[in-house]
């Protein structure tokens, strides 16, 4: 098998993602692991009473979600999937009916013991232009993957 | 009848750093997967085990509060989860912080299965006063 010479430079631009948020798709997410009681991200009252919002919002691990995935068709999942990272804040509620676009800029090169850690800036916006979450993540890239002088 | 809430009502002055929870115990079947995939529009996502909380979900079997928003999450990817495999998570109280006259919790798990392969590590600030987060959302 030839080296896969994945190159990776600081500000390189990751492929934007971009979800279309939906109540289905929150009530989906909600209860793959089995739980099936309201909440804020799944009933309006619920919401209401816990957060004195007029609406259901989306759960920040759903943001989480989508930002790994945008790391992980960056890196591929070969790499992402054993040494990747996302650490995100979250600014602003996702609503259904909202449109969310993840963004990556490559920003930091570090040699480690296994390979080179690549860390990306991470931010995801709504169709307003407003900031829903910021952060980073990386993954640690094996040598045997890289280009020889790097 | 309803039955009483045995939980403990949180007193974040006294909850303690380090605090640990009881090992939690999960099946992680095709079906969740499936859904999971449908719920992020990803169907090649390999870590449905984000939408079980599992950093909280020990924290709500023993405390009772107002509710909280997640404000912070932090997900570290070790192995993407088998299907029909036991996960056993361990959790703990890593942190808690007050920030603008806000308390804040931190809680920490690690996700290993039956065969002893590490699954992930989640990190998760929870907001403990979540009505003030909708003050600021506005409706």
């Amino acid at each position: 098998m030839g080296r896969l010479n994945r190159h990776y430079a600081i500000g390189d631009e990751v492929t934007p993602l971009v979800k279309d948020m939906t109540q289905e798709a929150i009530n989906l997410f909600e209860g793959s692991s089995g739980e099936s009681g309201p909440s804020q991200f799944t009933d309006e009252e619920t919401a209401r009473e816990t957060l004195g919002t007029e609406g259901t919002v989306a759960s920040g691990r759903m943001s989480l979600s989508f930002s790994i995935e945008m790391l992980r068709r960056y890196f591929g999942s070969d790499v992402f999937n054993h040494a990747g990272t996302v650490d995100l804040r979250f600014l602003r509620p996702v609503r259904p009916g909202d449109t969310i676009t993840f963004t990556g800029k490559v920003i930091g090169l570090d040699r480690e013991a296994n390979g080179s850690r690549v860390s990306v800036e991470i931010k995801a916006e709504n169709q307003r232009g407003d900031t829903t979450a910021v952060g980073q993540g990386s993954a640690v890239v094996p040598n045997a993957y890289l280009p020889q002088d790097e | 009848m309803v039955e009483a809430d045995a939980r403990i009502l949180l007193d974040w002055d006294a909850l303690e750093v380090g605090e640990t929870f009881e090992t939690y115990e999960y099946v992680l079947t095709q079906e969740m997967i499936d859904t999971y995939r449908q719920g992020v529009m990803d169907p090649e996502a390999s870590f449905p085990t984000i939408s079980h909380k599992v950093d909280v979900k020990q924290y709500n079997a023993r405390y009772r509060d107002a509710g909280s928003v997640n404000a912070r999450c932090a997900f570290h990817c070790y192995n993407p989860p088998v299907p029909g495999k036991k996960i056993r998570v361990r959790a703990w109280i890593a942190d808690k912080y007050l920030r603008r006259g806000k308390n804040y919790i931190v809680t920490e798990a690690v996700s290993v299965d039956e065969d002893g392969r590490l699954i992930d590590r989640v990190i998760t600030h929870e907001l403990k006063q979540p009505t003030e987060v909708g003050k600021k959302w506005g409706g």
